[in-house]
């Protein structure tokens, strides 16, 4: 009874989104100090290239990530991360909205293929920055329109969830437009391996070839990647919902958009692959009555709502268009992976835009082999993941794609692996999953969810890939073998007739006869073999010179 | 089938064809005979697997130089060795490999990396000479076949012609170990002998003795050791044809058993079908566990782990056997694929062992189970 009376007494309070987050950061990327840092540094990375694709800006970015002292956590040190672009800038009264709300966003829900989705990441990271170091994000923006800069400290008012400015002023900046972000936070640098910042800067780098990026880290001279495409990736517009991806509250909702018009237009114009066909059949097979279909959207009750949702899914309807995804392209992707170190040969795939559980889904994938035998050749190969062109560095084993590279048996095509596991070899395996619907499997978006249909599509591509680069294998591998035939007949031959001649006691004169015998024969056999080895080796001196194994089978689809 | 005189012989007129084909620049070709499943006959009237017409050609090439090399160069030491009259195993004969490179580097592009590819030469070797490896005076360790039996007596003709006579019934608890190449055994008995076991278990074997079987019965009993060496293999072949008693093979209830254990001891095995003829016995049946037995004497039995790889594999072999063994498939041994087709429905297993839970105060109960089902006939 006590405790019902308690509960009783107990007041139910609301908090803010903010609110939430704050106590919550973990779950949007912030579980550890040296996951603080990548995820700080990708949020800012992220925004800038979403900022200049969408206003049609080539990025040039620049990253600077330092240690500034010790941090208030335990065992941390104090972190500044900054990131400047050259993007389009915010307009100073979006920046405590960009900055500081949580689900302030310009691009949520939009069913495009850009990186940021629900305005949640940045943020995270100025409430993160807030939290660890009591001061927020510095900012300076410029857009086209302003004669000077801004420069400020934005703040999350956490109570309210909003974005407060501070320490506003006007300062010169050397360029037509672009933002800058700091943030002093407590963390610790990782620079190498899975997680490291090395790692998320080169795959960002390998999916965006159209990017220049120059960065500054800790203990490593400033570097510059240069950019190999000037075409700025189109990202294609969001086509409107398919009605078979909804929830019945979601189709009604979605019918308040539009007021005052009738079913049908509403159907129509609001829903993609319906069509005049689709109603006919709706009133046909579906048992809608037509007169329904000429109402009102407002007027109709929850029944008749309910009783057209049944109807829809239960007809057939086209899957939805695939125009909305966003590919690198075999070309640009080509180039770009010759920017993350020196490699031997490397194999590119583009697979056409494909469903997967009902979402538009185009899968990239690019197998390249170090020149560098020594770094990690007996470990797994290094594989980078990439959702919607954003590196995803952590926990892996979950991820759909490491399920499908598993998958593949790439001992078909001459790489070593062990059973159920990673290849094994001096390679890097990237596969890009571009779709406006990633499904992740947390908000801090780290591992694509291994739904079946998409893990076969991703198996499918590396399977192409794995192809591709099995004939540049396979031809080494033969070159190799040709040469230890010529070895064999060099040395095996002496031997086996001595070994005969001893057996046999034979004579000098028989030995001698029976070895040009064997000479003669072997010969034919060295010179069939010696043209083989000639033109094995022009042909991988060929492609070794091109560097480029295989031309794509067939022009990127779209 | 080569013997042990003619191997010199032999050797030497297929190295100098070699040579002869060398001389004349034409490519030589060696013939082994195939020993696989796809290349076994089996016909109830021989009683054991035997090849069939397949041969394995190798023809000089630069691929095969090697192997031919290997093969020449191994041949040579062990045709020494019969010369010298030395024996040696598998493993003496990769090591003697080794020094005979070491002491001579223009030999060195011959060298073994490990133990499995002399081992395959020495097989190779055998194949194309048709011999048995104990014919090349190759042994293997003698493993399993512990023998005991108050009236057996077992005389040895030495390599020196003399003979040794080893009386079974005096030896006490000491076994008799039957050697690699037991052709070199003679065998009789003080009296007549009613039959002979053969246990999977060593252990259950030396229990069975040390519990009084062999003074109550007038029997031979032996251990196999698992899956019977050549040893075992040649021995119980040797009871068969000159003891003339009925043979009885006592095991595990389990696909393992029946297929690596009981058939190559009764037919031989698809590996070594040149020499079945002398490495198997025929007549041999299997008394148990039979899969009624368990109801009968309400055994203890459990089901197969999937976590058991070697069960797994064996079950799946077994289904395999039920296809493309040639003995499983002859309808001789229909009581065998019987036996199979129960285990792969049921996946159960049961354990020689089990016996004893019959009446676990009765030490003898095993002894008294087996007496019982030789005498009412209830085996296959």
């Amino acid at each position: 009874m006590a405790k019902i009376a308690d509960s009783k007494n107990q007041k139910i309070t609301t908090s803010s989104t903010a609110e939430y987050f704050s106590k919550n950061l973990q779950q949007v990327g912030f579980s550890s100090q040296v996951k603080a840092v990548l995820t700080t540094l990708k949020e800012a990375v992220d925004n800038s290239l979403d900022a200049c694709e969408d206003h049609g800006i080539l990025p040039e970015v620049s990253v600077t990530v330092e240690k500034v002292g010790q941090g208030s956590l335990k065992n941390s040190d104090q972190i500044r991360v900054r990131v400047e672009d050259n993007g389009p800038g915010v307009e100073t009264d979006d920046l405590p909205k960009v900055f500081g709300e949580y689900l302030a966003s310009s691009k949520f829900g939009r069913g495009r293929c850009s990186r940021g989705q629900q305005g949640i990441g940045i943020s995270a990271a100025t409430t993160w920055a807030q939290l660890t170091s009591a001061i927020g994000a510095r900012v300076i923006s410029k857009t086209d329109k302003m004669r000077k800069a801004i420069a400020c400290l934005v703040e999350v008012d956490i109570k309210n969830n909003k974005g407060v400015i501070k320490d506003r002023e006007t300062i010169d900046w050397d360029r037509p437009s672009g933002l800058s972000v700091e943030f002093l936070i407590d963390g610790r640098i990782q620079l190498n391996g899975d997680a490291g910042l090395l790692n998320y800067l080169n795959g960002t780098a390998l999916v965006n070839p159209h990017l220049t990026m120059h960065y500054k880290l800790p203990d490593l001279e400033p570097n510059t990647i240069e950019r190999v495409s000037t075409i700025i990736p189109d990202i294609p517009k969001a086509t409107e919902p398919h009605p078979h991806t909804m929830k019945l509250g979601e189709f009604i909702a979605h019918s308040h958009l539009f007021g005052r018009v009738k079913v049908n237009v509403w159907l129509k114009k609001g829903f993609s692959r319906i069509h005049e066909g689709v109603l006919k059949e709706l009133v046909k097979s579906g048992g809608i009555k037509a007169s329904l279909l000429e109402k009102s959207v407002d007027s109709l009750s929850e029944a008749e709502f309910k009783g057209l949702f049944m109807a829809i899914q239960n007809t057939q309807l086209m899957a939805p268009s695939t125009k909305s995804v966003l590919s690198i392209g075999e070309e640009s992707l080509a180039k770009s992976i010759q920017r993350i170190g020196a490699v031997d040969f490397f194999s590119v795939v583009t697979r056409r835009p494909t469903i997967c559980d009902f979402k538009p889904v185009q899968v990239e994938v690019a197998v390249a082999r170090l020149e560098d035998r020594s770094v990690d050749g007996d470990g797994p190969v290094q594989v980078l993941r990439f959702a919607n062109r954003v590196p995803l560095q952590f926990d892996k084993s979950s991820c759909a794609i490491v399920h499908a590279i598993t998958s593949v048996n790439w001992r078909a095509y001459g790489l070593a692996q062990p059973r159920e596991a990673l290849p094994i070899g001096p390679y890097i395996v990237a596969v890009s999953v571009v779709s406006p619907f990633i499904k992740f499997k947390n908000a801090s978006k780290e591992t694509i969810d291994a739904s079946d249909e998409l893990v076969e599509e991703i198996r499918r591509t590396l399977i192409q890939a794995g192809q591709r680069l099995s004939k540049h294998i396979r031809r080494e591998v033969k070159a190799n073998e040709l040469e230890e035939r010529m070895k064999h007949i060099e040395q095996f031959c002496p031997i086996l007739v001595s070994g005969l001649c001893r057996i046999t006691n034979a004579t000098e004169a028989r030995k001698k006869r029976a070895e040009d015998g064997l000479v003669k024969l072997l010969g034919r056999d060295a010179r069939v073999t010696e043209k083989e080895l000639k033109e094995a080796h022009k042909v991988l001196q060929a492609q070794t010179a091109e560097k480029q194994l295989a031309l794509p089978l067939h022009p990127t689809a779209q | 089938m080569a013997t042990n005189q003619d191997i010199p012989k032999l050797s030497k007129e297929l190295c100098n064809r070699l040579l002869t084909d060398l001389e004349r620049a034409r490519r030589p070709v060696l013939y082994a005979t195939k020993c696989s499943l796809d290349n076994a006959r089996y016909n109830h009237k021989v009683g054991y697997l035997t090849p069939g017409p397949k041969k394995v050609a190798t023809e000089l090439n630069v691929s095969s130089v090697k192997k031919m090399s290997r093969a020449i160069f191994m041949l040579e030491v062990l045709l020494r060795n019969l010369d010298s009259g030395a024996v040696n195993t598998k493993r003496e004969l990769y090591y003697i490999s080794k020094g005979e490179i070491k002491h001579n580097p223009e030999l060195k592009p011959l060298d073994f990396a490990d133990q499995d590819e002399s081992d395959s030469v020495i097989d190779f070797i055998c194949e194309m000479i048709e011999c048995y490896r104990e014919d090349l005076n190759c042994y293997a360790n003698d493993r399993g076949g512990q023998t005991y039996s108050q009236n057996l007596i077992v005389t040895e003709t030495l390599p020196d012609a003399t003979k040794a006579v080893v009386d079974l019934g005096k030896l006490g608890t000491t076994p008799f170990q039957p050697k690699n190449r037991p052709q070199n055994l003679k065998l009789s008995s003080k009296k007549k002998l009613d039959f002979c076991l053969v246990v999977e278990s060593e252990g259950t074997a030396n229990t069975l003795v040390a519990n009084g079987f062999t003074k109550r019965h007038n029997a031979i009993l032996l251990g196999a050791q698992g899956v019977p060496s050549n040893a075992v293999r040649g021995w119980c072949k040797r009871i068969q044809d000159q003891l003339h008693v009925p043979l009885f093979f006592f095991g595990d209830l389990d696909a393992y058993t029946i297929q690596n254990i009981y058939r190559t001891l009764k037919a031989g095995s698809a590996a070594s079908l040149i020499r079945n003829s002398d490495y198997s016995a025929p007549d041999v049946h299997f008394l148990g566990v039979l899969p009624e037995d368990i109801k009968k004497y309400d055994l203890n039995d459990y089901p197969v782990r999937e976590n058991d790889a070697q069960e797994v594999r064996a079950l799946k072999k077994a289904q395999d056997a039920l296809k493309n063994d040639p003995f499983f498939q002859d309808k001789r041994n229909k009581g065998l694929s019987q036996i199979l087709k129960w285990l792969l429905q049921y996946k159960r297993r049961c354990e020689q062992q089990a016996y004893f839970t019959v009446d676990p105060r009765d030490p003898t109960m095993p002894e008294k189970i087996i007496v019982d089902k030789i005498k009412r006939g209830d085996y296959v």
